[in-house]
């Protein structure tokens, strides 16, 4: 009987602490962040304040594709903002105004303001990194626009903005106009001993043409990938433009397709363009005379695209040209890039310090206390390789068959 | 402990005794001192582990019936075999500080940061005193269980991290000196610590002694692929010094997983994979600390002893994990020094002295 009782007795207490109701958030409580907006401002005792912005899906109205009205409010999104000292004292006080339980863990993007960049993203970094709720695979990016603004503007696609900017990142691979960060390279490239902290340029842009007044023209804003910010340390020093991003891409990801627009031999107000395909990149370090150097050598294949002038694939001559004119443009963009890099920024965001030491250990710590000075410094030298293999569907060229008498 | 297992039960027991810890929370500790040669101390663990489990099978198989405490009788009387005991009886409640830091840091500072500690370690303990009471033979089948969720999760880890892995953050190799990732081996070994005082207790009642030095041999090497894989991809992917800001780095890791578009954030699921293998090594601490307590007090069966250790284990636990500083302190400095000196303490002086005294071992078989 004893034995009974204390059986009996055991598997209730187990029944009372194996239940998984502790710490238990039901979904219909939660407030869904879909992105956070990150602003500088000034509060009244004229201390500098961080406005945090989130931008929160209404489950009622964004159900499905097309959002299908069901909540009777006619927006998807729901965004609030609160100001504070610090980030988690705003977002306690969004916590005040909502609702429900304010939930990050499926916000797909961070927008910091360029302005709060410029004093610092240290302890922006810092915070998100520590919070178990986040995802450690959220787009991190910068905005000379109020981040305010443009997470609370509806944009794309989609019927969640956050969501439209993860789908403009998704796809950056092919337009190459900003890096794909994520919060994990923020902090790898922050904690790094080489490497500086870049991140994606979003801006809002008038392109959008009105369904209703088209006559108005391009009236309505909408998010667009703009380029690079570029850190040092934690805070934004400069921009890089989405044609200099390509360039940089080169460097830090891997990149599936560029585009190479060169004039037309015959006729110079005439443009051919190549899409660049499997582009790589091969950085060889070097140590010279107690200075480091580098040597990059790209290799491409280009395919022509779209073209004004008169090109075939049956003339070898024409194509050799084509290709040292397509090296060329390639190699001004590049140096471009390099020279507003080294000479402008003074910052190894190309992960050249990290080349360097794999090759060149034991150089590497007498260089690594300063690299950044050293980096400026460096020689980089230039190879170009392409080779133009296709006209995509066309073998001839696309010329008029009328005939006109010279 | 009059259960048999069988051989392949032995070897799953030797590989979740070692996973749950090695793959993050000592890869952390690791990276902290040697950056991306982590990988290296790990495999230099695994061959010193290697060495010392040779040692430990041909010390037990002098009389393969009896385990290190009834060694220690027959060498040198009850008194020593008593003191014998009670060094593994606290070798095992210290075992238990690391063994709670991974049970408890896994789930409540990922998953479920608004319970109380206490709710895990009560649970931890009840659930494994309930495994300890049916013996070491329920046990080791689960370990086969957790074998099988030990290969998922690699599996999914893997899947979901390859597409990020960049091999540069691996070079250069020994940047801190060759010297360094041998020195910090030692938070490896520390781990291996734990499986070799395991197996100086059960390894009796594996069957088939002639196997014994071969399913060892073989248990170390298959730790050694499900384990090393985790300080390579902490490095390729999350980089070493993001790894070393964590105390829990393989969290880090499988947050940072995903399967292509849609399928992010699955650590729920890896943690399901990886609850069996931390139960294990939950239940074997106790097991084995339940068999010493009732050596020590001369019971021949260690049931009554399940409670009076668990509540004592429970207890340190519950000290150790209840401030993360000191959490860290114990495990990166104390726990190590422990460990190592009663584990090859224990194995080596055993070693050495059955030279000495092949005639009572004789007269003993």
């Amino acid at each position: 009987m004893a034995r009974y009782f204390w059986r009996t007795g055991f598997m209730l207490a187990c029944l009372l602490i194996l239940t998984s109701c502790v710490g238990k958030r039901e979904i219909d409580d939660l407030a869904m962040v879909m992105g956070v907006g990150l602003d500088l401002v000034e509060a009244e005792n004229g201390e500098q304040h961080v406005k945090v912005t989130a931008q929160i899906a209404r489950p009622a109205d964004a159900r499905g594709q097309t959002g299908a009205p069901s909540g009777q409010t006619g927006e998807p999104i729901w965004t609030i903002s609160a100001t504070d000292k610090s980030i988690f004292g705003a977002i306690r006080k969004l916590g005040s105004a909502s609702s429900r339980r304010i939930f990050w863990a499926h916000s797909y993007v961070i927008v910091i303001n360029e302005d709060l960049a410029k004093n610092g993203i240290k302890d922006i970094i810092d915070f998100f990194i520590r919070n178990p709720e986040l995802r450690m695979r959220t787009w991190v990016a910068v905005t000379p626009d109020n981040a305010s603004e443009l997470v609370s503007s509806l944009t794309g696609l989609e019927v969640i903005p956050g969501q439209s900017i993860d789908g403009l990142f998704r796809y950056s691979k092919i337009t190459r106009s900003a890096p794909r960060t994520q919060m994990i390279d923020l902090h790898a490239a922050y904690l790094s001993d080489s490497t500086e902290l870049y991140l994606a340029r979003l801006k809002l842009e008038s392109n959008e043409i009105s369904n209703k007044q088209p006559e108005q023209g391009e009236k309505q804003k909408n998010i667009t990938l703009a380029g690079t910010g570029v850190f040092k340390g934690d805070k934004l020093i400069g921009t890089l433009s989405a044609k200099e991003t390509r360039s940089l891409l080169l460097f830090v990801e891997d990149v599936k397709s560029g585009v190479g627009i060169v004039k037309c031999q015959d006729d110079e107000s005439k443009f051919s363009t190549f899409e660049l395909v499997h582009e790589t990149l091969k950085v060889t370090p070097d140590y010279k005379n107690g200075k480091p150097e580098f040597t990059l050598t790209v290799r491409t294949t280009a395919k022509l695209v779209e073209t004004d002038c008169t090109i075939g694939f049956d003339d070898d001559d024409k194509i050799a040209e084509l290709e040292t004119d397509i090296e060329n443009e390639l190699k001004s963009d590049v140096t471009n890039m390099l020279d507003k890099v080294q000479n402008e920024f003074g910052v190894d965001i190309l992960e050249a310090g990290n080349v360097f030491n794999n090759e060149h250990p034991s150089e590497w710590k007498e260089l690594r206390n300063n690299w950044n000075s050293h980096f400026e410094k460096a020689a980089i030298h230039l190879n170009m390789d392409v080779k133009l293999k296709s006209g995509a569907l066309l073998f001839k060229p696309t010329t008029s068959g009328k005939k006109v008498d010279q | 402990m009059k259960y048999k297992i069988t051989n392949g039960m032995y070897m799953a027991l030797i590989i979740n005794m070692l996973y749950p810890k090695a793959i993050g929370i000592t890869q952390g500790s690791i990276a902290r001192e040697v950056g991306s040669d982590m990988w290296i101390s790990t495999l230099v663990a695994t061959l010193l582990a290697l060495l010392i489990f040779w040692l430990l099978v041909v010390v037990i198989q002098r009389i393969p019936e009896l385990d290190i405490i009834d060694h220690s009788k027959v060498l040198f009387g009850p008194l020593f075999s008593k003191l014998v005991s009670l060094i593994m009886f606290i070798y095992f409640v210290l075992s238990f500080g690391p063994i709670m830091v991974t049970f408890v840091y896994h789930l409540k500072d990922f998953f479920l940061p608004d319970a109380p500690v206490i709710l895990f370690i009560v649970v931890a303990v009840i659930v494994g005193s309930y495994a300890v009471y049916f013996g070491i033979e329920v046990i080791a089948r689960i370990s086969l269980i957790g074998l099988f969720c030990i290969i998922l999760l690699n599996t999914l880890l893997i899947i979901g991290s390859l597409e990020d892995f960049d091999i540069r953050e691996l070079l250069p190799v020994f940047e801190f000196g060759i010297t360094s990732p041998i020195l910090a081996s030692r938070h490896h070994l520390a781990d291996w610590s734990i499986v070799m005082m395991m197996c100086l207790v059960i390894l009796p009642t594996v069957n088939n002694d002639e196997g014994w030095r071969r399913s060892s041999m073989f248990g170390v090497i298959f730790s050694l692929i499900f384990v090393v894989m985790w300080p390579i991809l902490e490095t390729g992917v999350l980089t070493s010094q993001v790894t070393s800001q964590y105390l829990v780095a393989c969290m880090q890791m499988a947050r940072s997983a995903h399967i292509g578009f849609f399928l992010h954030r699955y650590e729920m699921v890896m943690i399901a994979f990886f609850g069996i293998s931390v139960l294990t090594q939950i239940t074997i601490a106790l097991l084995c600390a339940s068999v010493c307590f009732s050596k020590l007090f001369g019971s021949k069966k260690y049931h009554p002893a399940i409670l009076p250790s668990a509540i004592i284990m429970g207890a340190y636990g519950y000290w150790v994990v209840l401030n993360h500083n000191r959490a860290m302190g114990i495990l990166e400095n104390s726990w190590v020094t422990y460990s190592l000196s009663i584990t090859l303490g224990i194995i080596g002086f055993m070693w050495i002295i059955g030279f000495f005294m092949k005639k009572k071992i004789k007269n003993a078989k």
